[in-house]
């Protein structure tokens, strides 16, 4: 084996190890475990930059290793795996400095980071997994690294919130397993590949072949909150900041969305999709998932859990523009996996700053805060219009794709559907911003000195700035060779032979 | 064959010093298992080299002899024996202070583990009727080292345990009246082709009182009080290897000695009795509000999938089915030893029997409570476990035939439950808000030994290739 076939090991083990020694390390070693994250951090972009230029230049990254009778382990780095390896990534580094910035001198940190670096190990093998068994395997990981997070309070509350989503993902990963056994039953574990692995079996097995994907969606559902299971991810606001920017913009919900793609493009294919009419059914579903989660965004006064309704919502938007199969549809889907995640987390972070910083937590609270809070404020915005897709943010990119594929796909009614969220999408976010931006300051319910140099703690304020420039970074260089959009466009083409 | 014998006597002869060296029991019996571990290592490389090999006691001939057979199968289970026992062993010598009983606690074990090594190994029904009957008194003994409070748990577990050994003695002496041969090779080769009533009468005996000794539901409500009651380290050998040994000779019996017709309206019943013991044990271990009898409600949910196994076996001819019951119980075996020694060490420290002593475990003692959250994920199935790996070959040829969804439909709602169990316990153990003081400082060492048999079940799926490889899948 060469380099090329351990590198896609070394991602997954490159925050994985550094994530094993911090539960050693002992309370008060905060450099060390600092120096630990850090590094862990800075080691996987690297590799993963790596491999981006080579998948870009046609590189094939390979590891393979017995694991179950005929299912063997299996990462592989293809162009849409890094998309989300990307992804996950970068966010993981934004959300690292943040966590350290968030955490400073509370007790428990150790463990906080060692799950904290499980998480993201057990995402980006989720990402590179190379057959069904393997992301069956970081699926299932995945749900176990993160419990303790979104508990990591201890408070009844909290408590409370962990059993919810474990009551909801642990079901789902059985259905999955369920699902992935069937299949595995009917055509063996191959390797994803672009088209699916399950046509031959098409005329012979096609009621299994239904019941297999309703097992996978369902499964796959429960994370990526479609709608009758969603119902864990609002709970789960009761967690710490950084956490539920993991969970909604770096791991968990991406997780079930990227699920749902590999599930639809690369284990069913296109051609076996339409044959077994399995289209619409996921169409109606994620647009019925947009409407609700947006509809329940507007009646939430806790910022956070209006910004966790707003992912029900938008995370849907992915798994329509997948469900749809078009091509056009699908960059849609596919780069709005990316930009959701750097919107969402832009807004959960700084939602994170108003609570640390003011003590704010009711949207109404949220008055005049643009003047105190400039720079969070700020990026606030640009993550809000981002989400209502207005230009030049990266939201406007994703929907403009997403409703040139609608109409593309033979779905014109999703355009009202589109445009209809957009609409709510307005109207949950506009008042903050009228609020943040426009009215008067008041009294700030619990006000903390975290910084005499700027608002807040450095290490709050820079992960936003920086995620929040990104938005419109995104927005504004969509038509160049390194953006989001650009690279969507080399997996659909890889994915459907597919030429702009 | 000579290592697996020695693997056999080692512990006999450490029993026996033991006992007349007192001072030194822990650490003659801890040096037997030791070394047994290291014979059984070598006598599986030397049935996976040469293929299965047997010996007449005595040198008499065949038919006469009493045989021992060494098999791929029954050198694992040997290997898994002495595995566990040197695990537990270890533990026990680290937290030896603690155990007033200490002294008697080594030869016991010791014995234990001769006992049930000699089970594996033996091939006629009689030699299984005295293993089984001495694995079961040791058995008893051991429970009784938690001194007064264990008296009347253990009464009964005895007069069961003999009840048991009675039925099973009597279906082969209905045997032996008929055919005259114990062996069970020389039985399977006269018995399937002349059933009568009474054939058939003794294999239900002989059933009903491995049932009993094996606590398969319905037989099983003798378990919970024995295993929560007894010291942890003895919990762990009897939820982890006592009742394997019956269930191993339930399988025998009834895959070689019964016709194809009998067999089928057996595994019928099998099947039943197995959903029951994973739904009811399932149930049961939920409810409980002492954390010890919920891991021991959870070994009778646990025996429900090898009862599955069995049945599903015995109806079909893919071999599958036959691996998945010999990795549910290795895998069972590992995660248990972890989940109860686990738990007992908590108990010491935290103090209480109550499942809320766990509060904030997970800050206070976070190397047992994370061994008892990984021994429980392998009972639950979790990738990559040796739990996940049993039930994804049980999973695989269930799904092609329309008839057995039923089961499937059983083994969800099974692992629904089991979650739900186990993570009662973790979720409790990260709080943060009530946390239970420790009473005692915990000690580290324990805790690790604890959480070494729960890595080692973990690390099971990536091995799955020469499992199938050695026992035919």
């Amino acid at each position: 084996m060469d380099f090329n076939s351990w590198l896609p090991l070394l991602i997954v083990l490159s925050s994985l190890i550094p994530g094993l020694l911090i539960f050693t390390l002992a309370e008060h070693r905060t450099l060390l475990r600092t120096c630990l994250n850090l590094s862990g951090v800075v080691i996987k972009l690297l590799l993963v930059v790596w491999m981006w230029l080579g998948v870009k230049a046609g590189e094939d990254y390979f590891f393979q290793l017995p694991f179950l009778p005929g299912g063997p382990f299996i990462l592989h780095g293809d162009a849409l795996s890094l998309q989300f390896v990307m992804l996950s990534s970068v966010l993981w580094l934004a959300t690292t400095v943040y966590a350290i910035g968030y955490l400073e001198n509370s007790p428990l940190r150790s463990r906080f980071f060692g799950y904290f670096s499980l998480c993201v190990s057990a995402t980006v093998g989720l990402a590179l997994s190379g057959n069904l068994v393997t992301f069956v395997l970081f699926y299932e990981l995945l749900t176990l690294a993160t419990f303790p997070l979104v508990v990591h309070r201890g408070t009844p509350q909290s408590l409370r919130a962990g059993r919810r989503y474990l009551a909801y993902t642990i079901s789902g990963g059985v259905l999955l397993l369920m699902g992935a056994a069937l299949l595995h039953s009917v055509a063996g574990s191959p390797v994803f590949m672009p088209g699916g692995y399950l046509s031959a079996q098409l005329d012979t097995q096609s009621m299994a072949l239904i019941v297999a994907f309703v097992l996978l969606i369902a499964g796959l559902g429960v994370k990526a909150a479609l709608l009758p299971l969603h119902g864990w991810l609002p709970e789960a606001m009761v967690a710490p900041a950084p956490v539920s920017a993991l969970l909604h913009a770096v791991a968990v919900v991406k997780a079930g969305a990227f699920g749902i793609v590999r599930v639809v493009y690369d284990v069913f294919g296109v051609e076996v999709m339409q044959q077994l009419d399995l289209t619409w059914p996921l169409v109606v579903l994620a647009s019925s998932t947009i409407l609700y989660g947006s509809w329940r965004a507007l009646q939430q006064q806790d910022i956070k859990r209006r910004l966790a309704y707003s992912t029900v919502s938008q995370v849907s938007y992915v798994t329509l523009g997948v469900a749809m199969l078009g091509p056009v549809a699908a960059i849609g889907g596919l780069v709005h996996l990316v930009h959701q995640g750097v919107m969402k987390i832009t807004l959960f972070f700084c939602a994170g700053n108003y609570a640390e910083t003011l003590g704010i937590h009711k949207v109404h609270e949220l008055n005049g805060v643009g003047r105190r809070m400039p720079l969070s404020s700020v990026a606030f915005s640009l993550g809000a219009l981002g989400m209502i897709g207005i230009p030049p943010t990266a939201g406007m990119v994703s929907k403009w794709y997403l409703s040139m594929g609608a109409l593309e796909a033979g779905f014109p009614w999703v355009l009202g559907v589109l445009l209809m969220s957009s609409a709510l999408n307005a109207a949950y976010f506009l008042p903050l911003l009228y609020r943040i931006w426009c009215l008067p300051a008041a009294e700030w319910p619990e006000e903390r000195r975290l910084s005499d140099r700027f608002e807040t703690h450095w290490m709050l304020l820079l992960p936003p700035v920086l995620t929040g420039a990104l938005i419109v970074l995104m927005g504004v260089l969509a038509g160049t060779d390194i953006s989001p959009l650009s690279w969507t466009e080399l997996i659909v083409e890889r994915e459907f032979g597919y030429v702009e | 064959m000579n290592y697996a014998l020695a693997a056999v006597l080692l512990p006999l002869l450490a029993a026996l010093l033991a006992l007349g060296w007192r001072r030194y029991a822990a650490w003659v019996s801890w040096g037997g298992t030791i070394l047994s571990l290291l014979c059984a290592i070598v006598a599986l490389q030397q049935v996976l080299s040469d293929g299965p090999q047997q010996m007449l006691l005595g040198n008499w001939p065949t038919g006469l002899a009493i045989r021992w057979q060494l098999s791929e199968l029954t050198a694992l289970l040997l290997l898994l024996t002495t595995v566990i026992h040197s695990l537990v062993a270890s533990y026990s010598l680290t937290s030896l202070r603690r155990l007033q009983v200490a002294a008697d606690f080594w030869p016991l074990s010791s014995l234990l583990q001769m006992s049930l090594s000699a089970l594996w190994l033996s091939t006629d029904l009689f030699n299984w009727y005295v293993t089984l009957e001495l694995l079961g008194l040791v058995a008893v003994a051991m429970v009784t080292l938690s001194g007064n409070k264990s008296v009347a748990a253990a009464l009964r577990y005895l007069l069961l345990s003999l009840a048991g050994s009675l039925c099973y003695l009597l279906g082969v002496a209905l045997l032996y009246g008929q055919f005259g041969v114990l062996d069970v090779a020389e039985l399977a080769t006269r018995m399937p082709a002349s059933e009568s009533h009474m054939t058939t009468f003794a294999l239900v005996l002989m059933t009903a009182g491995l049932m009993l000794k094996g606590a398969l539901w319905p037989l099983h409500l003798w378990l919970p009080a024995a295993h929560a009651v007894a010291p942890a380290p003895v919990s762990a050998l009897l939820s982890a290897l006592v009742v394997k040994g019956p269930l191993f000779i339930l399988w025998m019996l009834w895959s070689q000695l019964a016709t194809v017709e009998l067999s089928h309206a057996a595994a019928g019943f099998f099947l039943f009795a197995g959903s029951m013991a994973l739904l009811t044990g399932g149930w049961s271990a939920l409810r409980t509000p002492y954390a010890k009898v919920m891991v021991a409600y959870s070994t009778v949910a646990q025996l429900g999938y090898a009862l599955l196994a069995i049945g599903l076996a015995l109806r079909s001819a893919d071999p599958a089915f036959q691996l998945a019951l010999w990795l549910f119980i290795i895998a069972h075996a590992l995660a248990k030893t972890s989940a109860f020694l686990a738990v007992g060490e908590m108990q010491h420290s935290l103090g209480g029997k109550r499942v809320q002593m766990l509060k904030g475990a997970s800050q206070t003692m976070p190397v047992a409570m994370f061994a008892l959250a990984v021994a429980g994920g392998s009972l639950i199935g979790l990738p990559p476990s040796g739990g996940f790996l049993a039930k994804w070959q049980l999973l695989l040829p269930l799904w092609p035939e329309w008839q057995l969804w039923l089961w499937l439909l059983v083994i969800f709602l099974g692992t629904l439950l089991s979650a739900a169990y186990v993570f009662r316990l973790v979720v409790l153990a990260f709080d943060r808000a009530d946390p239970v003081k420790p009473d005692f400082a915990p000690q580290l060492l324990p805790q690790w030994l604890a959480l070494v048999p729960a890595l080692l079940v973990w690390g099971l799926a990536f091995g799955s290739h020469s499992f199938v490889h050695w026992l035919g899948g």
